[in-house]
């Protein structure tokens, strides 16, 4: 500990050179640790919620199912209950498809069934169930656009286009983030019976959410309904609700993969730069490292100062990074688009294992970038160092 | 045999037959050539030469900076030559001072931190390095300066720092490199007055390295060095 004051005036001596070099390996640990959190909590989510299974075209999620399909689906064994979900696509201003939002057409009954996250009172529920061209909206999404019980509502969908359709609020729908994480509180709701009509029975389905008595039999009840379509024009594809999602947020099997690569080139460009500035640091103090080895300090404690630079160098990089990374995957679920896609996931924390992770990364960033100026350091004789100005 | 035993033991330093050979791109270039010579206890020696004619190897040689390629030093009865490299650099911790021409401080630590870093290799708690880096610093007439940085003293006041930080590990030996050589007239005569007072009242083997005439003369003895070999007096 008697070295670390010497080790940290050193550190201080370029504060510009050391706060960029603390930062370029920051911005590797955040995003190790920002992409580790978010392949984590793909990773749980794919594990979770198996209880629900969704049934889509197994061309594209795009193109829709048949009406009938549903209740062929409710008599396979194991299914409890099945619901249609359609993407509606609703813009409030038909020229600006920046006003698009969250909107789903939902066999409601079942839906609200089968998702107890959404929650409504039972008067709640009866109001929105006896009105055909009721909905319910999420609390963000009535505090974002002033909407409250009652109030009429006009969209246009920008995928099916022969509206407008009007609505009436119904109801607004609370969450319970703690039980529920990631529930979407921005939504709208309304009756699938209403765009199926208003679409002349042209909508479909768009994907079929099944609910299953035992969340185990998924990979079977899944197979058994994709056999059950499997001579028809529309052939099924069915998988757990979370894989889904995961699909929907363009989650790919490759993607894991593709993640870490990113981060390992990220982290072997990082080195390379740190290990560079290392370099020149330590170029600037050959005369010094002469001195301090004229003055009896041993090769190899020279050496181990200038590794716990390094090592001192990474943490303090890899402190910033991790703040960094916290403090974004806290911000990611307000920001547009994004956060949309991290709804669907349970709501991300950096788990203590990775952060412990990024903070051994940081540190073994600034060792090898360390390395070889200190061996140089190690090796060079008095005479040469000192000759150097 | 038995005389030079006799000769290295009352000798601060014993050159004998000292050779220094450096190899540039397969050439041997020879540096130093048969120096034998013999620094008595509490000499102040001014060692002197052109340019190029190896003063500083010799001096880098008898500090332990330096391997010759034969002969030998001793320094003190020990033979420097012949011990390891970490033998070496705890040896040079403890019984050599270094006073450069450009003083080598470290920019970022204190006067007080540098003459502080030769003490931070012994076992020594902080509050007994500092007592004894403010004692040196006495010494040299800099105790008020102990927190300034080096760039906030004068060429002068920096000599002075290092030489409080060649002094404070109290070694045998001081060798010097131009010590005088950045320094204007009035700095120089000051330092050149604080070295004399190290070797007349603290005792101090001193080896200085000059091309001024004026700082050889403030030496017992002067020596002088021409294409590696030294000169008959």
């Amino acid at each position: 500990m008697k070295w670390m004051p010497f080790i940290l005036k050193h550190l201080q001596r370029n504060w510009i050179r050391t706060a960029s070099t603390a930062c370029a390996i920051a911005v590797c640990i955040f995003l190790f640790c920002t992409l580790q959190t978010f392949v984590a909590s793909l990773r749980g989510s794919l594990s979770q919620g198996t209880a629900r299974l969704v049934t889509r075209n197994s061309v594209s999620r795009f193109i829709s199912l048949p009406n009938a399909y549903g209740e062929r689906i409710v008599a396979v064994p194991g299914v409890e209950r099945v619901a249609a979900v359609n993407y509606f696509g609703g813009m409030r201003d038909v020229n600006n498809p920046d006003s698009e939002f969250e909107n789903y057409a939902i066999e409601a009954e079942n839906f609200l069934a089968m998702y107890p996250e959404y929650m409504l009172s039972d008067a709640e529920k009866e109001a929105f169930l006896g009105d055909q061209h009721g909905c319910i909206i999420g609390r963000a999404l009535a505090e974002q656009f002033h909407w409250k019980v009652g109030d009429a509502i006009q969209l246009t969908s920008n995928i099916y286009r022969t509206g407008p359709y009007d609505f009436v609020v119904s109801a607004i729908y609370q969450t319970d983030q703690a039980r529920y994480p990631g529930t979407d509180d921005a939504a709208l709701f309304f009756h699938h019976k209403y765009l199926d009509e208003a679409t002349g029975r042209k909508a479909g389905v768009r994907n079929y959410r099944v609910q299953i008595a035992d969340p185990r039999q998924g990979g079977v009840i899944s197979h058994a309904i994709d056999d059950l379509f499997e001579n028809s024009d529309a052939q099924t594809h069915t998988e757990t609700e979370a894989q889904y999602s995961a699909s929907v947020g363009v989650i790919s099997g490759n993607l894991l993969l593709l993640l870490n690569g990113i981060g390992l080139a990220v982290m072997f460009t990082i080195l390379l730069v740190t290990a560079n500035t290392m370099s020149m640091a330590v170029r600037e103090r050959h005369t010094e490292i002469g001195v301090l080895k004229m003055l009896g300090f041993s090769a190899k404690l020279v050496l181990c100062l200038i590794l716990a630079e390094g090592v001192l160098l990474g943490i303090f990089g890899a402190a910033i990074g991790l703040a960094l990374g916290r403090f974004l995957i806290n911000i990611l679920p307000t920001l547009p688009v994004i956060g949309d896609l991290v709804q669907l996931f349970p709501r991300m924390n950096v788990p203590p294992a990775i952060a412990a992770a990024g903070v051994v990364i940081g540190m073994f960033l600034g060792l090898v970038a360390g390395l070889f100026p200190s061996l140089f350091a190690y090796r060079a004789r008095i005479t040469e160092l000192l000759r150097r100005v | 045999m038995a005389e030079r035993k006799v000769v290295a033991a009352q000798s601060a330093v014993h050159l004998d037959d000292l050779c220094r050979t450096y190899e540039r791109d397969g050439q041997r270039i020879p540096v130093l050539e048969h120096i034998s010579l013999s620094i008595p206890q509490g000499e102040f020696i001014a060692l002197m030469g052109p340019s190029g004619s190896g003063k500083t190897t010799l001096l880098n040689l008898i500090a332990g900076i330096d391997r010759p390629t034969s002969g030998s030093v001793e320094v003190h009865g020990i033979n420097v030559s012949a011990l390891s490299e970490r033998a070496l650099a705890k040896w040079r911790s403890r019984s050599v001072g270094f006073i450069f021409q450009f003083y080598n401080l470290i920019p970022v630590l204190t006067a007080a931190g540098n003459i502080e870093l030769p003490l931070m290799l012994a076992s020594l708690s902080r509050k007994q390095r500092r007592e004894r880096a403010l004692t040196a610093l006495g010494i040299v007439g800099l105790a008020d300066r102990a927190e300034h940085y080096p760039r906030q003293l004068s060429g002068g006041q920096e000599q002075r720092v290092a030489i409080a930080r060649a002094i404070v590990t109290d070694p045998q030996i001081l060798v010097a490199d131009e010590p005088t050589g950045d320094l204007d007239a009035k700095s120089a005569e000051g330092i050149l007055d604080l070295m004399q007072t190290l070797n007349r009242e603290f005792g101090k083997t001193i080896v200085m390295v000059t091309h001024d005439p004026r700082a050889a003369s403030r030496a017992h003895s002067q020596k002088h060095l021409e294409k590696g070999v030294l000169l008959e007096a």
